[in-house]
């Protein structure tokens, strides 16, 4: 991953990406155990077309091809490593971009979203396996539960939380 | 529950809070191990997608929301 990293920075150094933030299973990994995940999801600033709301993936995606990186679907294999870039998607995700932590894989450089905001992303997606990972979050306690609730508050996810408590969390009210 | 299964859950619990405690480089270590390994597995003759056929098949409704989300009106 070291090379993955390398290379994300570098795209980030030469204009074709904005501020990035690696989110999913990877990200997760930061706060949690290791569990087996295939991709790394990476979520980045896209530069928009000029008088377009579309975001354009072209720019990054020549950019890799030309330096040798194989794309696969929406893949690109950078480093040994399957990377999906996406963008934010909504003010949550920008929020999360916004807010990652840094930290280093063998001394590369690197952001990684907050363990609150891959939890509340988690519960707006509401997978299973989102479920899970949410509760790996708990038993570990690697949340701030006050930061928690503001953002679950900010983004209208307090239902949904209520939800989830009253499904998988003792009442200790 | 008995007690010689608590003590085994307890201590699977212990080694994933002690996994949880390592550094990033050194969990993203055994990533790649984890990763290598579901490759290896995958690429085996043993993993295969049984047919179907006669069987009752479970499916995630996030599977099947998904499926019908995308599904081509005729």
């Amino acid at each position: 991953m070291k090379e993955t990293l390398e290379v994300i920075n570098q795209m980030q150094a030469d204009g074709i990406i904005g501020r990035y933030a690696i989110g999913g299973a990877v990200g997760a990994t930061f706060y949690l155990e290791p569990v087996a995940t295939m991709d790394i999801d990476v979520f980045v600033s896209f530069r928009e077309l000029p008088d377009s709301r579309l975001i354009s993936l072209s720019p990054l995606f020549d950019y890799l091809k030309a330096r040798g990186y194989e794309a696969r679907g929406e893949y690109i294999v950078i480093g040994g490593w399957p990377v999906q870039f996406l963008p934010p998607g909504d003010a949550l995700g920008e929020e999360a971009l916004a807010e990652a932590v840094e930290t280093n894989v063998e001394s590369v450089p690197t952001r990684v979203m907050t363990a609150e905001h891959l939890v509340a992303i988690a519960l707006q997606l509401g997978r299973a396996k989102d479920q899970a990972r949410i509760l790996q979050f708990i038993e570990v306690g690697a949340l701030d539960v006050d930061k928690l609730d503001t953002i679950l508050s900010r983004y209208g996810l307090l239902e949904k939380w209520a939800r989830f408590g009253y499904k998988y969390l003792e009442d200790n009210s | 529950m008995n007690a010689r299964m608590r003590t085994i859950l307890n201590s699977k619990r212990t080694e994933r809070l002690r996994l949880a405690g390592l550094s990033f480089s050194e969990k993203v270590a055994l990533l790649e191990k984890l990763r290598d390994r579901s490759r290896a597995i995958v690429s085996t003759a043993l993993y295969q997608k049984r047919s179907s056929r006669g069987r009752k098949v479970l499916v995630l409704r996030e599977r099947r929301e998904a499926a019908n989300k995308f599904r081509v009106k005729s």
